[in-house]
């Protein structure tokens, strides 16, 4: 299984990353995440969410998921893109893509992921308001 | 023996620093570290049940006894998306 990861503080370009797809002969599935930061938290309104993370363990962290994920669901390739610092309303947070010869395990892999990546990658937010 | 010991997120504001040395005696675990700094920054004291400890980049129990020059994270539940 291919892997990519990135963790960074620039903009998620999704139209390069869109375009820098690979596909093989065998993929018959592409699904395609991007989460969006909200514009209110708990009911309030906000502008930005800071992230912030341990990055060497959330790489070590990402690594073990992608390990377990190759395990669970023949995936052939994932891309997982997570920005940090201060992200405002309506701008992407995170980009994932599952590439798989089926449908059913590339939305079972692409969901698991980021169930898990929310359960033990060492990110954390910090809404701020206007 | 010497452990360093990193906060992240809001753990940072209840200690009021992003790192501290502590001191544990030999065979001493997790869980006896976290009761030390307890001590020291009792603010933390609260989120015990709560807190996520990892040393250097893997998540280990409180069971887990520390080594000389062991670099200890603790952190509240993480929130990446």
């Amino acid at each position: 299984m291919k892997r990519q990861l990135t963790i960074t503080k620039k903009a998620i370009d999704e139209a390069s990353l869109l375009a820098g797809r690979a596909v093989s002969g065998g993929a018959g599935a592409v699904v395609y995440f991007t989460g969006v930061v909200r514009g209110t938290e708990k009911g309030a309104a906000i502008e930005a969410i800071e992230y912030e993370a341990f990055e060497k363990m959330a790489e070590r962290q990402f690594g073990l998921l992608f390990d377990e994920m190759e395990k669970r669901w023949p995936v052939e390739s994932v891309r997982l893109v997570h920005r940090v610092g201060v992200i405002k309303v309506s701008e992407a947070s995170l980009w994932v893509e599952v590439v798989a010869a089926h449908r059913a395990e590339a939305f079972a892999a692409c969901q698991w992921l980021i169930d898990e990546m929310k359960r033990v990658v060492p990110i954390w937010k910090k809404p701020l308001a206007g | 023996m010497k452990v360093t010991v990193t906060f992240y997120s809001y753990f940072k504001d209840l200690t009021g620093c992003g790192q501290a040395e502590e001191s544990v005696p030999e065979g001493g675990t997790l869980d006896d570290l976290f009761q030390r700094l307890a001590a020291r920054f009792p603010k933390l004291a609260a989120m015990e049940k709560s807190t996520l400890m990892a040393v250097d980049v893997d998540y280990q129990p409180r069971s887990y006894v520390l080594k000389d020059g062991d670099e200890v994270s603790l952190f509240p539940p993480v929130q990446g998306g």
